[in-house]
């Protein structure tokens, strides 16, 4: 019968796929310890850094820079981080969700915007959209270098001062557990003034004397951009790891739907199996029977 | 049901002895001289034992010596061996003409609504020829009903059959009648409608209902219009096996006399083909397919090709097909196929969704779904709303397995507005206000047209699904979203 022909055939496409989605799985796993290693270290030296800018802020002096001016907002930069694969659930919808709000907010405040856009996922979607990107990357994977952040975090520095945009806004997916990423929207420039940057108490409760040299000024000027570039790796390492944990607990559950498809499948298809046989019989047995009179 | 039987036509009769009673089909001896033809009409009429037996029955085999094997139209309770039986000299005869018209009947055309006789008219026999090729009319006008789904994607000929298709409980005699609500109560021509083997109660309160609905504006009721004649699964299986014959009898009078367009409704010709099934059992023949009969498919071409329209006048047919187990394979369905102009396949999982007409939009089809017959546009949109739904189908497992963040930004396009299409299908019935609490809504093709173009061209992206439930046009989906967001 036709009927119990193509039921095994959708079986077999579903086996497939449950493959490939298990593989994918195991792939995401490994993926992801390294970088949850990684992200974990930056982690580390980011706090340290804001540590120390705090620090600093609270050691008296006047802290007063270019990066933590807030101007008046005339343009803004967005960056949006998608992963450059799909098959990770809503990981990649759920930035471009983010970004469509936050573009269309801008957008009805009559504030203009400049789209930077990584990830192949998130370019062809925001493009399918029709909105217009300035900036593509696809370079980023699972393992984003610092040496391939740091020329965007520099242009973005550079535009910043230039007055080309006055505000820049990161739409990524936050980090916090492995049973929790969040599709966010952080502010990166204007830095955050440091004592807002909220970091542990303990650390900041010991207060050191510093001594500048040659002058305050000049420190700031290497912590400042030091410490948004940190913040802007962290960024793009938390996406990673983000993604890495999507396709895992996708992938999971992917191969476990495919599984109960396949059940269901394979019921359907040795009850239609079953019934033809038994069809077949009865019609010999008639015609047996019908001869024999 | 009337005790008096009708009137049979005066010819010189001869009369023979059953000789033996196998369920419902009896042997009768007859003198070798005198043997009734092969579908002759016989009868019994006895009074033994203070049993009262009357009971028409059909010669079907000659066994050979005088004996024939006939299949009785009636219960065969009470019969013995010895009783004597009457040859009528011809086939069964029913009355036909003006005289039936808001009358009920039985297959052996008595009046069985308890309103007295039928007045002495002209009877026609069952048996017939179909009509010659030569005469049969070649019009192919689309055939209106106010169904979204039905005029959209299964267009109606008028002067065409249409079919039912649909397994247990899909709502097949709730459609047809919705359309014998619709299209009959708007119909100026006679109807006719069949009950084959269907349950008895549906039969009253269609008999109930057609008193009621009144024709147009001219304040008289549907079933002044109309003949009704029921075999149901009461009866015995020869009984079954002859009604769609008898009530196609009363319809080709009106065809061939008065000129008119009419209407008959079958519901069900699937219990044409399983009366037949067990007729055939009983007379012994080799069981074919899936233990149908071996003349399956000719039983149903000498009914379907009857049921035809000429040039003196139209039929147009309606009849619901009980598809066994959901298989449309199953033979009995699948010979039924092939005669229809447009079909209408219900499927069990739209059902299951909670849409009614549970039309399945890839299955169902019709003969002029074509550009030539309903125009480019009503054809480009009926296969571009197909070729949407068709996709959103084939994506359906992938979306079981990765969900629909996987899918691609044309394909999770496709998959919303296919959503909306298939709830668009849906639409409240007149006859199932009472169930529904919606009044019926009739759609003109153009709105229908219009509605779903729209839809496809993403006009109505922003509405929710559940908007688009039980409307008419689409400005009702509109109204109905508002009122569902104004709840909230």
């Amino acid at each position: 019968m036709a009927k119990a022909r193509a039921l095994d055939r959708r079986r077999r496409s579903v086996r497939n796929i449950r493959k490939i989605t298990r593989t994918m799985e195991l792939i995401a796993t490994a993926r992801f310890k390294k970088a949850m290693d990684r992200s974990v270290a930056a982690r580390d030296y980011t706090r340290q850094l804001s540590c120390m800018l705090e620090n600093i802020a609270s050691s008296g002096i006047g802290v007063v820079h270019p990066l933590l001016e807030v101007r008046p907002n005339k343009r803004t930069a967005v960056l949006i981080l998608t992963g450059n694969r799909g098959l990770c659930g809503g990981y990649n919808s759920n930035i471009v969700r983010q970004s469509l709000a936050v573009l269309g907010q801008w957008k009805s405040e009559g504030i203009g915007t400049q789209v930077a856009v990584s990830g192949k996922k998130g370019i062809s979607s925001l493009r399918f959209r029709g909105i217009e990107i300035a900036d593509r990357y696809t370079s980023f994977d699972d393992r984003p270098a610092f040496d391939a952040v740091e020329p965007i975090g520099r242009a973005y520095l550079d535009g910043y001062s230039a007055g080309d945009f006055d505000r820049l806004d990161v739409v990524y997916t936050k980090f916090q557990s492995i049973a929790k990423q969040s599709a966010i929207i952080e502010t990166l420039l204007p830095l955050a003034p440091p004592e807002s940057t909220g970091s542990d108490t303990r650390l900041a409760q010991v207060k050191p004397e510093y001594d500048f040299y040659p002058s305050s000024e000049s420190i700031l000027e290497e912590l400042l951009p030091a410490s948004f570039l940190s913040r802007l790796f962290k960024c793009f390492l938390d996406s990673a790891v983000s993604e890495q944990v999507a396709r895992m607990v996708a992938m999971k559950a992917a191969s476990e739907n495919a599984g109960s498809l396949i059940k269901d499948l394979s019921r359907r298809y040795n009850r239609a199996r079953q019934s033809q046989i038994t069809g077949e019989i009865m019609e010999i047995l008639g015609g047996v029977e019908a001869l024999k009179g | 049901m009337s005790s008096k039987t009708a009137p049979v036509p005066a010819t010189k009769s001869k009369v023979g002895h059953v000789t033996q009673v196998i369920g419902s089909t009896f042997d009768v001896a007859f003198a070798e001289d005198s043997i009734p033809a092969i579908y002759n009409a016989v009868r019994i009429e006895s009074d033994k034992n203070g049993m009262s037996l009357r009971l028409v029955g059909e010669v079907q085999q000659h066994l050979g010596g005088g004996k024939v094997r006939c299949v009785s139209l009636g219960s065969t309770d009470g019969m013995v061996r010895g009783q004597e039986c009457v040859d009528t000299g011809g086939p069964l005869t029913v009355p036909v003409g003006p005289a039936t018209l808001g009358r009920v009947f039985n297959l052996l055309g008595e009046p069985i609504d308890g309103r007295g006789d039928i007045p002495a008219g002209e009877r026609w026999p069952i048996h017939r020829a179909p009509p010659p090729l030569t005469d049969l009319s070649t019009r192919t006008d689309l055939f209106e009903t106010g169904i979204k789904v039905v005029d959209l994607l299964t267009p109606f000929v008028r002067g065409g059959k249409a079919g039912l298709f649909g397994g247990a409980g899909l709502g097949k005699t709730v459609i047809l009648t919705e359309l014998i609500a619709r299209i009959a109560s708007a119909h100026g021509g006679n109807s006719v409608f069949a009950g084959v083997g269907e349950r008895t109660r549906e039969g009253t309160d269609l008999w109930l209902e057609m008193q009621e609905a009144k024709i147009g504006d001219t304040g008289r009721s549907v079933i002044e219009q109309t003949c009704m004649v029921f075999g149901q699964m009461n009866e015995p299986p020869g009984a079954r096996l002859r009604v769609a014959l008898s009530a196609l009898t009363i319809a080709e009078y009106f065809r061939d006399t008065t000129g008119t367009d009419t209407l008959l409704f079958i519901d069900n010709i699937f219990r044409f083909s399983q009366a037949g099934s067990e007729v055939s059992a009983l007379l012994g023949r080799m069981p074919s397919a899936v233990g149908y009969q071996p003349t399956l498919a000719t039983e149903m071409g000498a009914l379907q090709e009857r049921i035809t329209s000429t040039s003196k006048g139209a039929i147009t047919s309606v009849q619901a097909v009980y598809v066994p187990a959901d298989d449309p394979t199953d033979p009995a369905p699948a010979t039924a196929f092939g005669n229809l102009d447009a079909f209408l396949y219900l499927e069990r999982s739209i059902s299951e969704k909670g849409i009614y007409p549970a039309v399945d939009p890839l299955a169902s089809s019709s003969r002029i779904l074509d550009p030539q017959f309903v125009g480019e546009r009503h054809y480009k949109i009926a296969r571009r709303v197909q070729r949407t739904l068709q996709r959103y189908r084939e994506l359906q497992d992938i979306i079981a397995i990765l969900g629909v963040d996987e899918l691609s930004e044309d394909d999770k396009l496709i998959v919303h507005r296919a959503r909306r299409m298939e709830r668009f299908l849906s639409q409240p019935f007149l006859v199932a206000e009472v169930f529904t609490g919606k009044p019926g809504e009739i759609t003109r093709l153009a709105d229908t047209i219009r509605s779903f173009e729209e839809i496809a061209d993403g006009k109505w992206d922003h509405l929710p699904e559940q908007a688009f439930m039980y409307v008419g046009s689409i400005e009702q989906a509109e109204e109905q979203a508002k009122k569902m967001a104004s709840k909230n």
